[in-house]
C-alpha cells in the first residue's frame, strides 16, 4: 500500500480523490445504476476541469 | 431478499449510523443495501488507506487550535480507521513532505465522507424507505 500510494503525484492524488468521491456520493444521491454511472462521470470530470482550471488561474501568481 | 426486509424504526436507525460510523458501510449492510455497504467500504477505507500510506497526519483530541480541532472532528468520522491509525502506518505521519500533507486531507475527506454515509443510513434506518 506504501508502495501504491506512497509516491503518488499532485496529479494522481487528485484523480484518485475525484474518482472515490465521484463514485460515493453518486451512490448517496442518486437511484438505479444508469443515473448512478452519468452523475458519476459527471462529477468526476467537474473535479477535473474545476482543479485543472483553478490551477491554470493560479499559474500567473507562481512566477 | 428484498430492500423493505428491513422494517425502519428509531432504534434501528440510531444501530445503523453508529455501525456506520464504526465501519464505513456496516451501517448499510445491516439494512441489506449491499451495493451501498461495498462501495462505501471500498471507498470511504480506500480514501483513508490511501491517506495514511501518504503518510498523513492524524489530528489528536488534544487540539489546541480550531482548526486542530475541526480536523479532529473529521478524522474522527473515519471511525475505526481513525482507531487503527498508528496500526496501518506505523511510521507515522510525514507532513514536511507535499504527499504526507494531500494525505491528511485524504484521511479528513474519509471521514467527512462517512459522516455523510451515517446520515444516510440513519435516515434508511429510521423510515424503512428504499433509497
Amino acid at each position: 500500500m506504501n508502495a501504491l500510494f506512497g509516491g503518488l503525484t499532485h496529479f494522481g492524488a487528485l484523480l484518485f480523490f475525484a474518482l472515490v468521491v465521484s463514485l460515493t456520493f453518486a451512490f448517496l444521491s442518486k437511484r438505479g445504476t444508469t443515473e448512478r454511472v452519468k452523475y458519476a462521470l459527471w462529477a468526476f470530470l467537474a473535479f477535473l476541469l474545476v482543479a485543472i482550471g483553478i490551477g491554470w488561474f493560479m499559474y500567473p501568481f507562481s512566477q | 431478499m428484498t430492500k423493505e426486509a428491513v422494517k425502519g424504526n428509531q432504534k434501528m436507525g440510531i444501530v445503523a449510523g453508529i455501525a456506520g460510523w464504526l465501519v464505513p458501510g456496516l451501517g448499510h449492510l445491516l439494512l441489506r443495501r449491499w451495493s451501498k455497504a461495498a462501495v462505501y467500504f471500498l471507498c470511504i477505507g480506500g480514501l483513508a488507506c490511501a491517506g495514511l500510506a501518504m503518510r498523513g497526519g492524524v489530528f489528536g483530541a488534544t487540539a489546541e487550535d480550531l482548526f486542530d480541532r475541526l480536523g479532529f472532528m473529521a478524522d474522527l468520522g473515519a471511525g475505526i480507521f481513525y482507531f487503527l491509525a498508528h496500526q496501518i502506518q506505523m511510521a507515522g505521519p510525514d507532513v514536511a513532505h507535499a504527499t504526507g500533507d494531500y494525505g491528511t486531507r485524504l484521511f479528513a475527506a474519509a471521514g467527512m465522507l462517512n459522516l455523510l454515509t451515517v446520515l444516510e443510513a440513519y435516515d434508511i434506518g429510521r423510515s424503512g424507505e428504499a433509497r
